[in-house]
């Protein structure tokens, strides 16, 4: 799994800043709830499909790395909608999603995370007085979301070791080894800080 | 200047360290010995992740007990998985993370990472994610990272155990090269021999202290 889909590139998405990229995409975003019907939809998802891989410059496979996940959903959401309203409804919904997704793909895949989580500690700023730490907050979340694909490594590993062991459909015995191991890469990345001086580090 | 007095350090009823007694001046120095001999915890004693239970350990005169903090400044930590330290998306962030702590400025800050990352030939990685690299590349930058905040003294756990034979020697000669005080655990104690000084620890105990080629070559013996 990757951790940070960030890559790198020159375009001009690129160097916009995080802030613009985050405004933009909330617009879009608005705009692609109040436009209707399936031909300005599918235009606006086009746009945004040539934005992509004209623009920003990053390639199909990208592009299909962000549809990917939604396929059996578009799958569920079709026969849903066609059998609750319509075609079209099913359609309207579906270009929607999809051209929502691209959009956040376009901001993920061009921004690094530090000029995301920089973003998240600037709106964070009001909450000093409160006590809160906005760099804490920021590193916090970037902290949080390199774990999520180290934990999903670790579940990986002890189901190979499992399967390796003939404990096929064993699932339940596989938490206590994937705890332990998180716990213990945990204490790791604990002393790891430590070491590099985050004790010191006030968070400003 | 590294000093260790009467250090202690018990897990449970298991005997970790037993009553060490050494200074540690040289510019290089190995520490060696068999799986659980104490090498690891030696290690982390150096840069006070670690307390003993009973003896000091004083770096340039602070007390771990007391001063880790400044201690931690001052000693640069290398883990031996490199996956444990890396915590940054890409190569140039996760470099600039560890000096958060210093309050540079930013320009400074950006100075400072170019500087390393061209330093340890990794300026063509920069934007790479970190955690998508080669064990030897992300041991680099593991390495980077720790240096890039320029510390006095560098500890290093076990650098090249999770490395080919190509990579370790290419990250032990990179940390032969440089010009802080290094001490390196290591299984691998061929890189070693140019080294000024080796420590042999079994059982708790420094059991050989002395020359590196000599001591290596006694631990050899031991082992036959």
């Amino acid at each position: 799994m990757i951790i940070g889909l960030y890559v790198p590139g020159e375009s001009i998405v690129h160097r916009f800043s995080a802030g613009p990229k985050l405004i933009a995409m909330f617009c879009i975003g608005y705009t692609m709830a109040v436009v209707d019907g399936p031909m300005a939809l599918a235009t606006l998802a086009m746009c945004i499909a040539f934005v992509f891989v004209f623009i920003a410059g990053l390639r199909l496979q990208h592009l299909w790395t962000a549809t990917r996940p939604l396929v059996i959903w578009i799958g569920i959401i079709a026969v849903a909608q066609i059998g609750i309203a319509d075609a079209q409804t099913a359609a309207n919904v579906i270009l929607r999603l999809l051209a929502l997704v691209w959009t956040a793909s376009i901001v993920t895949y061009t921004t690094r995370l530090t000029d995301m989580t920089a973003v998240i500690a600037r709106l964070c700023e009001p909450l000093r007085p409160l006590g809160v730490s906005p760099d804490r907050v920021a590193f916090l979340i970037a902290l949080t979301i390199r774990l999520i694909p180290a934990v999903f490594d670790t579940v990986r590993g002890v189901r190979e070791a499992q399967r390796a062991r003939g404990l096929e459909r064993v699932y339940l015995a596989g938490f206590i080894p994937v705890l332990t191991r998180v716990l213990r890469q945990s204490d790791d990345l604990s002393d790891a800080l430590v070491a590099r001086g985050f004790e010191r580090w006030d968070g400003s | 200047m590294i000093e260790l007095d009467q250090v202690s350090i018990r897990l449970q009823d298991r005997i970790v360290l037993d009553d060490i007694s050494v200074s540690i001046s040289e510019h290089r120095i190995g520490v060696i010995g068999d799986n659980g001999s104490g090498k690891s915890t030696f290690a982390r004693l150096l840069n006070g992740l670690i307390v003993p239970d009973s003896g000091f350990v004083k770096v340039q005169d602070l007390d771990t007990r007391n001063d880790g903090k400044e201690i931690r400044s001052r000693v640069g930590f290398l883990f031996q998985n490199p996956d444990n330290q890396i915590v940054m998306p890409t190569v140039a962030e996760e470099l600039e993370l560890g000096l958060k702590p210093l309050k540079l400025k930013v320009a400074d800050r950006a100075r400072r990472v170019e500087e390393a990352l061209e330093r340890f030939s990794l300026t063509h990685l920069a934007d790479r994610s970190a955690h998508l690299l080669s064990g030897g590349e992300k041991q680099l930058v593991a390495l980077a990272g720790v240096m890039v905040t320029e510390p006095e003294i560098l500890v290093c756990d076990e650098p090249t155990t999770l490395l080919d034979r190509r990579n370790a020697t290419h990250v032990m000669r990179l940390i032969a090269e440089l010009s802080c005080q290094v001490i390196v655990i290591t299984h691998h104690f061929e890189h070693l021999h140019d080294f000024d000084r080796v420590l042999v620890i079994a059982n708790g105990k420094i059991t050989n202290d002395g020359p590196a080629k000599l001591t290596i070559r006694q631990y050899m013996e031991t082992l036959t």
